[in-house]
């Protein structure tokens, strides 16, 4: 009786720990939504700094993100699986960093604007698009958010890759270091990519 | 017994930690492969300096005065102005949506051009998308030839105008020839609005200043996501052009 328990309180347990974060397909809509509403609060909010709202977005939004994808298809798969296990973990620090800000610079810039969520759509075969648009003073920018499935057999979707204007970010990026590859060495890009993250 | 839960409790924790597959990290490698393959740029060395140029041109001449025209005049007036601007690049929007057999976006287009000049002063405020909810439907010469297949050629940037490609400077061309804001053409179309080019010059330039106003500081936060300026512009410009033709 008591092994039955411990057995259905550490399935309980290993259940919500892995989904915990995770959005279900019919999820994405609404909790995007509320993350989004969540990120432009905080962007109104004046007794903060600029640091400090960027802590609290990060906290709203990292969730979703996965980042060590993001990092790995930026690189490309050679890149990557030439590095060693440091070197990787490393890149998809300094890289996630660089994201974040990116992010949030994007974000501050756009602050008093309003976001529509439009649609979810299929995209890419077994992936997601969500559709969302930044109303801006003279036009409206279009800003898609990717999801894929990370679990198989279950529902865990996360953003592997942001379309800006149409523009993949992700895309961008690989074609950037793709062009520094051919010049420099991964070091020396990580270098330039880290002190890119610390200027202002 | 209290060992195999322990057991099966843990291998489903490492299940729930399962790191990307092989297959699985392929499939996202060649969705992003396919898209681009080794760029042909054989201009890259012209159109890295003119890259450069532009960005010195936009910092330091356009942007200030950019500034100082949004200080001196009031937002509503510019979006206004923005608005007015639009408004008369009509026939462009209209020759290409025909031509891309988009009929009913031709039609709101000329719904848009009609309501905004009679009932929104001449265009100067945009009451289609506001009352009627008829966006505009932005298409230009490029788009038309892409539509129709015809490839980018290769990127060249423009002084002044900015990243291009090939058969972009051709739709640029074509486009100049019905719109109201260029001299070329003037022979045969008498609703051109300049007399001269240098009064062209000087519309043209205004018309950028105002739009310039409206966005302030969207040049500078996306150049900070460089690593390096040419390729990156040259890969949106891509990107963006591919987008728009799609849709």
């Amino acid at each position: 009786m008591i092994l039955k328990k411990i057995f259905k309180f550490l399935l309980i347990i290993t259940v919500t720990v892995s989904y915990a974060n995770a959005l279900k397909q019919d999820e994405i809509k609404e909790q995007m939504t509320k993350k989004i509403d969540n990120v432009l609060l905080i962007l109104e909010k004046k007794d903060l700094s600029i640091s400090q709202k960027g802590d609290e977005i990060i906290k709203v939004i990292d969730e979703v993100f996965d980042y060590e994808l993001m990092a790995r298809i930026s690189l490309g798969k050679e890149t990557w699986n030439s590095l060693s296990d440091e070197k990787q973990k490393e890149f998809v620090k300094i890289f996630e960093n660089k994201l974040k800000k990116s992010y949030i610079e994007k974000l501050e810039f756009y602050n008093d604007q309003k976001v529509k969520i439009l649609s979810l759509k299929p995209h890419n075969n077994s992936r997601l698009q969500l559709e969302t648009e930044l109303v801006g003073k003279d036009e409206n920018y279009k800003i898609n958010y990717n999801f894929y499935n990370k679990a198989k057999d279950s529902e865990q979707w996360l953003i592997y890759d942001v379309e800006l204007l149409g523009a993949s970010i992700i895309q961008t990026y690989r074609q950037q270091f793709a062009g520094l590859l051919k010049e420099k060495t991964f070091d020396e890009m990580l270098v330039l990519l880290d002190s890119s993250n610390k200027k202002q | 017994m209290k060992n195999i839960i322990i057991v099966i409790a843990l291998t489903f924790f490492c299940y729930a930690d399962e790191k990307y597959n092989d297959e699985f990290t392929q499939d996202f490698d060649s969705e992003f492969t396919n898209k681009n393959g080794e760029v042909f740029d054989p201009l890259s060395g012209y159109n890295r300096l003119m890259t450069n140029f532009n960005d010195k041109v936009f910092i330091n001449v356009l942007n200030p005065v950019a500034k100082g025209y949004a200080y001196v005049v009031p937002q509503t007036a510019r979006i206004g102005i923005d608005n007015f601007f639009d408004n008369i690049m009509f026939p462009i929007r209209l020759i290409n949506n025909l031509l891309q057999l988009k009929f009913q976006n031709s039609a709101e287009e000329t719904g848009r051009f009609i309501v905004n000049t009679i009932w929104g002063l001449a265009g100067f405020m945009d009451v289609a998308k506001s009352e009627l909810g008829w966006e505009a439907h932005k298409e230009d010469f490029g788009q038309t030839l892409g539509f129709y297949g015809i490839g980018d050629g290769f990127h060249v940037v423009l002084p002044f105008l900015g990243p291009s490609n090939l058969r972009d400077i051709v739709g640029l061309g074509a486009d100049s020839y019905v719109s109201v804001l260029s001299t070329t053409g003037s022979s045969d179309l008498n609703y051109k609005i300049p007399n001269t080019q240098l009064e062209e010059i000087g519309i043209k330039t205004y018309d950028v200043v105002n739009t310039t106003s409206l966005k302030q500081g969207q040049y500078e936060s996306l150049k900070k996501d460089a690593l390096d300026l040419y390729p990156f512009l040259r890969d949106i410009y891509t990107q963006t052009r591919k987008k728009q033709i799609e849709e």
